[in-house]
């Protein structure tokens, strides 16, 4: 859009509204939006108008990234729309376009091109993937559209706000990831000979720059692969061949199905270590239900592998989180089950819905980043370690927990750990966990 | 060693599936001088009939027949409805049809069948064998898919080479009118070409498939490997099909393990045009002059 049309919406939005205002005599105040302002609606930027409010993101909901990543904003959807039900953001309802990019960056220059000049979102949220994503960066930062929540762990989102002052990451980076894990085994495993089995990307590469701050010693063997290429038999031998009895995964969770059937036709069995991003158990047990004569059952594949989680799982079913967030799955979800996919989306959206009120009343794009490097660090939710917003940084949660998968559960290995990029220190988190808000949904004053 | 060993192993298998697709463009190539592309498709289409059957409870065997027989069905119908009306004008009008069925055969699958990953079972064991101490990377399966594979050929062989319907196939493929005037009914020859190759492209599809994930784009690495390996043998060859499928199979494999697996694809290319640079033919061409 250009400037002088962008005007032009201004003027007829802000006529719209002056008309609005002497039909009705004034606008509803209050409802689940919380505090601030107490003025009217207007429909100050791009993709706000005085009762709606529109998002946009991108996931692969077809191809190799599918299984699991698709269910994502299903999940998200649902949680608008129990903020929807509930009278909205400042009473504007939330709109959410997402589509499928079929985890291809060159689909995902397409779709977030319509994004942003068709649909004319606010902001994106949540747009899924390392490789994906890194093809908008550039793009969303020079349209100054809000980035926000990058669902993916790349250093790429928050480390250098200078460069992308739109965007923001969300989940535990994998450097961090890389050093908690990295930590564990030189504590616990010293012994151990360590293989590494990485995606050809940052994925991949975030995650060990991490693990060698701890256990670059340790490293006998590492191998990658290029999500496509469904063989990874030769990778697999190459790690038990060089005797790795620890191999560490920075993969997503097809690829820890095929390295779980590999290294069963190989009879190779290392402990596992599978990153956050392709460990849940009950996808990747889905991935190898269908396998003849009860060799590959279920999820026992992944029993007694170890894992990370930086917030409650389905298989904490007993956390007020999980249980708030069941709840509202039952109401407003789809078909289907409320999944650890699920509840990542549903997470993420809360962070959104918290973002959106510290962004006041009628926010510009700018007015939201602004609110969320000066607040956001102080937000609590589903999330077990704060965020790290700051005008200098715009990196997500900054801490885990080491868990191993116990059938479709999972047993606590340590606390939880935070810590931070480069050599910054692995400290215990001392935040006690957060109380869910009764009505599900939170309530933060406007950043000014 | 071990390495090494199971390196070939896994190369020797993927290799035979490569030959066994090969072997369906083969096929198709003798008897009707087109290059399918959407062999692949085809092959995914019936592998996800296959699987619904073995959902809903079917035997593996049960599912692999009537796979077989849908694939048969679908090639004959294909060539009938959508290949014959473009049959008499340039040779590209029917490869770039071809493309296209490729492309919307892919998006019918996951219209019915859905485009999530869902595993797919083997007929036989997923564990490798042991001998002695050690795990080798063979598996009771990957006997059952290299069995398969030469069955294939051999009977391929056996067709072309022993039987009338052979020899009317290729004659079809070669001077329709000659054939045409010698008796031969050359489109049914053609449709039974399109038909049989469908067979042999549903069972390449459903060997790479056991034990393995399927989702509709899945026989996409295998269309590109498995051209490769045709292109080597000669495009002619069912014996040259499965000699370049066992060689590109064991050539990535050794790439994948030994160098980068990065570089499998470009790797891929690499062979094929050192093998076209020096025999322009492919491995097992048997004379250039016989070009339709």
């Amino acid at each position: 859009m250009t400037r002088s049309s962008r005007r032009l919406t201004r003027l007829l939005a802000a006529a719209t509204v002056a008309t609005t205002l002497a039909a009705c005599g004034g606008g509803d105040d209050g409802g689940g939006g919380g505090g601030g302002g107490g003025g009217e609606n207007e429909a100050s930027d791009v993709g706000i108008t005085e009762d709606t409010i529109k998002l946009g993101a991108h996931y692969p909901l077809t191809g190799v990234a599918a299984p699991g990543y698709s269910e994502i904003p299903t999940g998200v959807q649902a949680y608008f729309d129990h903020v929807n039900a509930n009278g909205g953001v400042y009473d504007r309802q939330i709109e959410y376009v997402y589509r499928d990019d079929a985890y291809n960056p060159t689909n995902t220059s397409a779709v977030v091109n319509q994004l942003v000049l068709e649909d004319e979102v606010f902001a994106v949220v949540g747009g899924l993937g390392t490789p994906t994503h890194s093809a908008v960066l550039e793009f969303l930062n020079s349209e100054r559209v809000p980035d926000l929540f990058v669902s993916s762990g790349s250093r790429l989102w928050g480390e250098t706000p200078e460069d992308y002052p739109y965007t923001f990451g969300w989940q535990t980076d994998y450097v961090s990831e890389g050093k908690i894990l990295g930590q564990y085994i030189a504590e616990n495993l010293p012994d151990a000979k360590v293989g590494l089995f990485l995606q050809d990307d940052d994925l991949g590469a975030d995650g060990e720059s991490g693990l060698r701050e701890y256990i670059d010693d340790q490293i006998v063997e590492v191998q990658s692969y290029v999500p496509g290429n469904t063989d990874v038999g030769p990778q697999i031998a190459a790690l038990q061949a060089a005797g790795a009895d620890v191999v560490v995964g920075f993969n997503v969770p097809s690829y820890t199905a095929l390295s779980q059937l590999v290294s069963l036709r190989l009879g190779y069995q290392p402990q596992w270590f599978y990153s956050n991003v392709g460990s849940d158990p009950t996808l990747v047990g889905s991935l190898l239900a269908n396998f003849s004569q009860g060799q590959v059952t279920d999820a026992t594949l992944l029993d007694g592998a170890i894992t990370t989680e930086y917030f409650p799982g389905t298989d904490s079913p007993d956390d007020p989180w999980v249980q708030m967030f069941q709840q509202i799955w039952d109401e407003q979800g789809q078909e289907g089950e409320l999944t650890t996919f699920r509840l990542y989306g549903m997470a993420q959206a809360y962070t959104t819905v918290q973002a959106l009120q510290a962004a006041g009343q009628n926010p510009t794009r700018d007015d939201l980043v602004a609110a969320i490097e000066q607040v956001g660090a102080d937000w609590e939710g589903p999330l077990f370690a704060p965020f790290r917003y700051s005008e200098d940084s715009h990196m997500g949660t900054s801490g885990m927990r080491v868990v191993q998968v116990a059938g479709a559960a999972v047993e606590e290995l340590t606390p939880v750990l935070t810590t931070d990029l480069g050599d910054a220190e692995i400290e215990e988190s001392d935040r006690e966990a957060a109380t869910p808000p009764e009505n599900g949904i939170p309530d933060e004053e406007a950043a000014d | 060693m071990q390495q090494f060993v199971n390196v070939t192993l896994t190369g020797l298998i993927s290799g035979s599936v490569y030959a066994a697709f090969a072997l369906a463009l083969v096929l198709i190539w003798r008897s009707t001088r087109i290059v399918n592309f959407a062999q692949g498709s085809m092959a995914a289409a019936t592998s996800f009939i296959a699987l619904a059957l073995i959902q809903a409870g079917q035997s593996y065997w049960l599912a692999l027949v009537v796979a077989l027989a849908s694939g048969f069905v679908i090639g004959a119908v294909i060539e009938r409805v959508v290949i014959r009306p473009v049959e008499g004008g340039p040779e590209l009008n029917a490869v770039i049809v071809t493309l296209g069925l490729f492309v919307a055969i892919q998006a019918l699958i996951a219209i019915v069948f859905g485009s999530s990953f869902e595993s797919f079972p083997a007929p036989f064991g997923l564990r490798g064998f042991t001998v002695g101490e050690t795990t080798i990377a063979l598996t009771p399966n990957s006997i059952y898919v290299l069995v398969a594979v030469v069955l294939t050929m051999a009977g391929l062989i056996a067709l072309f080479r022993f039987t009338r319907l052979g020899l009317a196939m290729r004659a079809s493929a070669f001077g329709q009118e000659v054939a045409r005037l010698l008796g031969v009914r050359v489109g049914r020859m053609l449709t039974l070409g399109w038909a049989l190759a469908a067979v042999v492209g549903s069972l390449s599809g459903l060997l790479i498939a056991g034990g393995g994930l399927v989702y509709p784009a899945y026989m996409d690495a295998l269309i590109v490997f498995g051209f490769v390996a045709a292109v080597l043998g000669g495009l002619d060859s069912p014996v040259g099909a499965v000699v370049g499928g066992l060689t590109i199979g064991l050539a990535l494999s050794y790439v994948s393990a030994y160098l980068d697996p990065a570089l499998v694809n470009l790797a891929a290319l690499v062979i094929l045009m050192v093998v076209l640079l020096v025999r322009p033919g492919g491995l097992f061409a048997s004379s250039t002059a016989r070009r339709a």
